[in-house]
């Protein structure tokens, strides 16, 4: 085979391989055709035709990189988490026996963290469900590298003596485990004496801007789903303060303490931004011309563009 | 784990197709969908895919009818073939009843071919399974890729290199055109139904 043949048949099986989506193959070829054209000086458009490998080999190359940065659990439509849910709901023994438990973890292990905490969340209302849905539901703020969130969320549930003693080991040995293994560095003796822990903010108190408003996906109660606008009644840096009328109270619980909010928009007179927040409280005021109305703060610990 | 009722005489069971990727799982898949309408229950879903490369799974059920007296439902999965969703692979896998192994015959993914292999050993040992005694059947794929000129590895090789130990039985395929396809899904399922008979003695 001469080198014009051979560069020839080596450029048709790049083309072929990427015609199959063996990007890796076809990138190999292209650049071996690449080396043969460039060892010869008496090639006719030799120039020309190392342009082209060059586009080739640059298109190829980038098609590569963008598969490599496809996350592989990521979320997917509400129709095929439903189906996820429903093929891998069978007798899990982790689940212990519960088809509703074993949904959720199969969830959670696909990725689809905000659905399977959702999920969780309700689960802990049962007795014999409560400590498996809740290994669960730190294990998924733990993946999502919200360690300290999970922290705050522990303490919450230890402040509402949410398990007996004997689940408190259980899940207090657990949560140990898993936040060794993620590299969290954590204290979980005595939480429940302790103030409330808040998330770290990543954000400076000074990088951020006067907000106006909010905007945010209502994330539990009779509300859940649904978009609301607040404006915001006072800030102090990453905290901020909306009030809402005792009509709405509806809306309020639909807001727990301690709760993490993510895709919040936030308006200032200059620019929209996104993050995520945490809520620091949600009382009734009881003084005062708002008597009767809510006060919510919340904490932006997150700002992601 | 299948899951057979004798008491309403119905059994379903699990058949994952993997491989390495770009192998042609989804293409058999595709195929079987489009080849066996009547067997078909229901539409072939693909969870999350990124142009033609699926990155959690794809499902097709059917039905074989009735066998022995028993209403036998088979549910048909790929995995993700790309190194890196093993994890997602590992869940696929759970409860698995068979296996095809669709091992690309292109001699540029040779290397992938036995990587796969040593990965659904793996994974089918964490999950207490012995790949020796599991159902298994090799598929080798894209046989037809040889007319075009392609370097295609010889069968013999194929079969020395990832069938040598594991003696099951294999099928040269072509999943585009269709051929081979039949007759791997047969197979598949004739050793899965033999070892569910073996294990739950559902046929008298």
């Amino acid at each position: 085979m001469n080198l014009g043949e051979k560069i020839k048949k080596y450029f048709q099986e790049a083309e072929l391989y990427a015609s199959h989506g063996l990007l890796a193959e076809a990138l190999e070829k292209y650049q071996a055709v690449e080396g043969l054209v460039r060892s010869s000086g008496k090639i006719r458009n030799r120039d020309g035709i190392l342009n082209k490998l060059a586009v080739k080999i640059k298109e190829t190359s980038q098609k590569l990189n963008k598969l490599d940065r496809i996350q592989p659990m990521r979320e997917v439509n509400e129709d095929a988490q439903s189906l996820i849910k429903e093929m891998y709901t069978f007798d899990d023994p982790e689940a212990k026996g519960s088809a509703v438990l074993g949904g959720a973890v199969a969830l959670a292990k696909f990725g689809q963290y905000d659905k399977a905490i959702e999920e969780l969340n309700r689960l802990l209302e049962y007795d014999k469900l409560r400590l498996e849905a809740a290994k669960n539901i730190l294990w998924c703020w733990v993946q999502q590298n919200y360690g300290e969130y999970a922290v705050s969320l522990y303490q919450k549930w230890r402040k509402q003596k949410l398990f007996p003693p004997d689940e408190t080991e259980v899940i207090q040995a657990y949560f140990n485990e898993l936040m060794d293994g993620a590299g969290v560095e954590h204290e979980l003796e005595e939480l429940e004496c302790q103030q409330t822990i808040e998330p770290d903010s990543e954000v400076e108190d000074e990088d951020i801007l006067d907000i106006s408003a909010v905007k945010f996906v209502l994330p539990g109660g009779p509300r859940k789903g649904e978009s609301i606008e607040l404006e915001i009644s006072f800030q102090s840096g990453k905290y901020i303060q909306m009030i809402i009328p005792r009509r709405e109270k509806e809306l309020t619980d639909s807001i727990h303490v301690g709760a993490l909010i993510k895709n919040m928009i936030f308006y200032s007179p200059v620019a929209i931004f996104y993050g995520e927040g945490f809520v620091s409280s949600n009382n009734a005021i009881d003084a005062g011309p708002k008597k009767g109305d809510f006060s919510l703060e919340i904490k932006i610990i997150k700002i992601v563009s | 784990m299948a899951v057979i009722n004798l008491k309403n005489r119905q059994i379903e069971c699990k058949l994952v197709f993997y491989g390495p990727g770009r192998s042609g799982k989804t293409t058999n898949l595709e195929f079987i969908h489009k080849k066996f309408q009547k067997q078909v229950l229901g539409k072939m879903i693909s969870i999350d895919t990124e142009g033609d490369r699926t990155l959690f799974f794809d499902f097709l059920p059917i039905g074989l009818g009735k066998i022995k007296g028993c209403d036998v439902k088979v549910q048909l999965y790929t995995v993700p073939g790309q190194v890196k969703y093993k994890a997602t692979r590992q869940l696929v896998l759970k409860g698995v009843d068979g296996v095809v192994f669709v091992a690309d015959s292109l001699a540029v993914r040779r290397e992938k071919n036995m990587v796969s292999l040593k990965d659904l050993h793996e994974n089918l040992m964490k999950m207490g399974l012995n790949i020796r005694k599991i159902p298994l059947v090799l598929q080798y794929n894209k046989r037809d890729l040889e007319t075009k000129g392609l370097p295609v590895m010889p069968l013999e090789k194929m079969e020395h290199e990832l069938n040598r130990q594991l003696k099951v039985p294999s099928f040269p395929a072509s999943a585009v055109t269709g051929e081979g396809v039949g007759n791997t899904l047969t197979a598949a399922l004739k050793l899965t139904l033999q070892s569910l008979q073996k294990e739950f003695k559902w046929a008298h």
